[in-house]
């Protein structure tokens, strides 16, 4: 569209007056006859979306007080809302559960085996004291039936790779 | 035809004509009930919902024509409006601001019913076909209603193409009736900005039809 039709296009449209340049560019130019047609058909679509005039008159007892109510049933908008209301964010909210479930198991599973290797640790280490208690002439099976009765099973194979350094030594 | 269609912009605001009309919105009657509605007083918004409740009502039924969701989605902009008012900043009249939610909820409506049809035929009651032929304006007298119905349908598809603003601002020049001048004062914009974009979304909404043409 040229410059002469385009800067009064709003008034070509509505056929209000237009300066006499472009009244005559219009009626010469092919390519802005074209295009204006086209606008105006534009236009006349767009204004279908008009409501008829009587439509507001039949309006709506009690419309504030339903609009109250739903106003009090949503209550302010707050972030929780964005995960709530929409199935995205809902989404996120199940996953990010689901994550937070996950590593709490995963911390309680992994605190336990520490305590486990803690106290195999803590029983390895008494025996080993008792040896020395012992005394280095001590028999070797006593120390054995020493360990045998105060240490768990857990911490046998810890104790005889000991006593077996011990030996050596 | 729409290769034909150049980008080149209007003028420039303050480039050759006026700019005339600027409202301050701050300081009128209309700014004082807002900030009543901002500090959350019932009687002030009871006031803009009355005032504006068939402005509203018929621009939802204008745009969706269905009655039975009207209300429902006129509730839900007041219901905006008034968790919203609070970022109401003055630039615009309220009624333009309340405007664009309006349409902006209508085509929330539309997409969330994945509607693409502008009228569903379960929803299109005797009456509001009866009523539609009665009242509108026709652009041809002998244009059947079915054909009316995929028009409006094709002008809502291409109006969903531009922007939230582009698009009230356009609803508001050829629906409302309103001039480049009165949009100017509404929107505080200057009038040749307001020229601008309405001429940039005709542009746009001329490109869109010639796509949506190409691929049918």
């Amino acid at each position: 569209m040229h410059r002469e039709i385009r800067d009064h296009i709003e008034d070509v449209l509505r056929g209000g007056d237009t300066p006499k340049d472009a009244r005559e560019h219009l009626a010469h130019c092919d390519e802005c006859q074209t295009e204006v047609r086209s606008m105006q058909e534009q236009t006349a679509l767009i204004r279908e979306l008009r409501a008829p005039a009587d439509f507001a008159e039949d309006l709506h007892p009690g419309f504030y007080a339903r609009v109250m109510e739903r106003i009090e049933a949503e209550g302010p908008i707050s972030i929780w809302n964005l995960f709530i209301e929409s199935p995205f964010g809902r989404r996120i909210a199940v996953a990010s559960l689901a994550l937070a479930l996950l590593i709490g198991v995963y911390v309680v599973t992994s605190e336990r085996a520490m305590e486990d290797s803690t106290i195999a640790l803590e029983s390895q280490q008494s025996v080993t004291e008792q040896i020395f208690v012992a005394g280095e002439d001590a028999p070797a099976r006593e120390i054995t039936r020493v360990d045998q009765s105060q240490s768990d099973e857990s911490s046998q194979d810890a104790v005889l790779a000991n006593l077996v350094t011990y030996r050596e030594q | 035809m729409d290769a034909s269609i150049t980008t080149l912009p209007f003028p420039v605001a303050g480039e050759g004509t006026r700019a005339r009309t600027r409202v301050d919105h701050k300081t009128s009657e209309e700014a004082a009930l807002v900030r009543r509605v901002q500090a959350r007083d019932e009687m002030a918004f009871r006031e803009v919902v009355e005032r504006y409740q068939s402005k509203v009502f018929s621009i939802i039924f204008g745009i969706l024509r269905n009655r039975n969701d009207a209300e429902d989605i006129a509730q839900q902009v007041f219901a905006k409006v008034y968790f919203s008012i609070k970022n109401f900043d003055f630039r615009s009249s309220l009624l333009t601001w309340i405007y664009k939610i309006t349409v902006n909820e209508c085509y929330d409506y539309l997409r969330k019913k994945r509607v693409r049809k502008l009228v569903y035929e379960s929803d299109f009651s005797q009456e509001d076909a009866q009523r539609m032929e009665a009242s509108e304006p026709a652009i041809d007298g002998a244009v059947p209603a079915d054909t009316r119905l995929a028009q409006r349908d094709l002008i809502l598809k291409l109006l969903s193409k531009v922007s939230e603003e582009e698009r009230s601002l356009i609803l508001l020049k050829e629906v409302e009736g309103h001039s480049v001048e009165e949009l100017a004062g509404m929107t505080g914009l200057n009038e040749n900005t307001i020229k601008v974009k309405l001429f940039r979304t005709r542009q746009k909404l001329l490109r869109a039809a010639g796509r949506l043409t190409r691929t049918r």
